[in-house]
């Protein structure tokens, strides 16, 4: 047992219990602040497996993202709005059984996978060579994805613009 | 010495030295706080014609902010009935957290640094950037509307000048090459960045001025429209951790901005004598001093033209200037 297995589990257990939290806490910030745990715990396991930028990508992303999910949570909710679910004792047993199933596929498969010969120097300049691959090896997916992104951005911008002029016309009206 | 240990493989007895050295870290943090805090009172009376605190600790008021965390800590520590109690604790928690973790990647000097990653400034962004859900879960548990009106101000402004800050650094990210911040101050051993980019460094200090909550764009915190803002129902030992968290990013925005622009611990030319760490204390003091002023100097901005100020003028320069510095990049280096 050393120290990075025990950072492990620490890291995993968190990323866990707070992804149950979340589905089980009844207020809609509560269930947010779940998500925080469950993504920071994210990015320190990527940063175990030496992608540092990826990890702290992940959680400058990330954390405005919830941010915004916040505000959201916020201003569309009442304060003491909660969750009522009610589940059956059928769909509880499916749920059960497909849970019990994928486990059981997924832990056999993770144990019978093979990576092959594990890169040592990963560490090693690798926000540089994550930039080379990507505007070298990748840059057509990249750049098909950033146009991807500038629609999404523009149609955002004009599905509010033309909302506001709607409102001006029926005030006009 | 620093670096050897860096560089050493883990152990129980590094842990413990490197958990010392944190601790003496955060002496040596708390110890700015509480003399920026009687600083900033000091310069603000000077630039007022006022004479500030003068009468806890001899003729300069040197233990006025002791006496002030004393009175803190002995404060009755209130929770409103109708708050949202483990988030109002928590929120503190997660407000200074950050703020500490961030000073991990900060180098002071050549020899006194606490570490040494490639990604050092995206480090210092990203883990900046949770400060503001302890900010919004504050405003929001406390279950008040000031405070959640100051929360929410608060998520907004934080979110719209973190990506001017960003752009701006990016000018610097590409004449250096690395995001490291070390190699960035080494980058600088002839000419600061300041002078090679001039509009990046305008941009920087502005969105770090929104960054920090400070006037002139203090208004999650607007004492005339909002009270106190998002810790209105704070009060003792967790309204301290908020004021802590706050100074403790000013020391490290001061620090960064010191890095990143000013050069960090290098000398000016004919005085390379001077030790670099009492140049790194200099730039830095500098800056410091330089927030205080604008504090005292400007007025408050109004909620729209904060919005508009961010989105329309410095992003649009922030990315003005990384096309003028891809230009120069290609042109000279």
């Amino acid at each position: 047992m050393n120290g990075e297995l025990i950072l492990f589990f620490v890291l995993a257990l968190v990323a866990i219990g707070s992804g149950i939290l979340m589905l089980n806490l009844t207020k809609v910030v509560h269930m947010v602040i779940a998500l925080v745990f469950t993504f920071l715990s994210i990015a320190g396991l990527y940063v175990m497996l030496s992608a540092e930028f990826v990890a702290f990508v992940q959680v400058l992303i990330y954390s405005g993202a919830i941010t915004i999910i916040m505000l959201f949570g916020i201003m569309l909710t009442r304060h003491d709005d909660k969750t009522e679910t009610k589940i059956g004792a059928p769909r509880m047993i499916l749920v059960l059984t497909g849970i019990v199933a994928f486990f059981v596929v997924m832990f056999f498969q993770i144990n019978d996978l093979s990576f092959g010969e594990q890169a040592a120097d990963l560490h090693v300049d690798n926000t540089e060579k994550i930039g080379i691959a990507l505007y070298s090896k990748y840059v057509i997916p990249f750049e098909l994805t950033s146009v991807l992104l500038l629609v999404a951005l523009v149609g955002a911008i004009i599905l509010a613009k033309r909302d506001d002029k709607d409102k001006g016309a029926e005030d006009n009206e | 010495m620093m670096d050897e240990l860096l560089y050493s493989s883990p152990s129980l007895t590094n842990t413990l030295i490197f958990f010392g050295l944190g601790a003496s870290l955060l002496m040596m943090v708390l110890g700015f706080v509480t003399y920026a805090i009687l600083a900033e009172r000091k310069v603000m009376g000077f630039m007022q014609l006022r004479i500030g605190p003068n009468r806890v600790g001899g003729p300069f008021g040197l233990l006025q902010t002791v006496a002030d965390v004393l009175k803190l800590l002995l404060k009755e520590d209130t929770i409103p009935k109708a708050a949202d109690r483990p988030l109002f604790m928590l929120a503190p928690v997660i407000a200074f957290a950050p703020a500490f973790m961030v000073l991990a990647v900060i180098p002071f000097s050549e020899s006194l640094r606490f570490s040494d990653i490639g990604i050092g400034l995206l480090y210092y962004i990203a883990i900046s950037g949770i400060s503001t859900i302890g900010v919004l879960m504050g405003g929001w548990a406390s279950n008040n509307k000031y405070a959640l009106l100051g929360g929410m101000r608060s998520a907004a402004q934080m979110i719209s000048y973190e990506v001017p800050l960003v752009m701006s650094v990016i000018g610097v990210i590409l004449l250096t090459g690395s995001l490291n911040l070390i190699q960035i101050v080494e980058a600088q051993e002839n000419i600061a960045f300041l002078f090679v980019q001039p509009l990046a460094f305008v941009i920087f200090m502005i969105t770090s001025v929104a960054e920090l909550n400070r006037t002139p764009f203090d208004l999650p915190e607007a004492e005339s429209e909002l009270v106190a803002g998002y810790h209105v129902e704070y009060s003792g030992f967790r309204w301290a951790f908020f004021m802590l968290s706050e100074y403790v990013y000013l020391f490290a925005m001061a620090s960064i901005t010191t890095i990143v622009f000013l050069g960090g611990w290098n000398p000016i030319p004919y005085l390379e004598f001077i030790p670099g760490v009492i140049w790194f204390a200099l730039k830095f003091s500098l800056i410091v001093f330089f927030l205080i002023w604008l504090r005292a100097t400007l007025p408050r901005l109004r909620a729209d033209q904060l919005m508009s100020f961010g989105w329309k003028v410095l992003l649009p320069l922030a990315l003005l200037n990384i096309f003028i510095s891809a230009v120069i990049k290609e042109i000279w280096f």
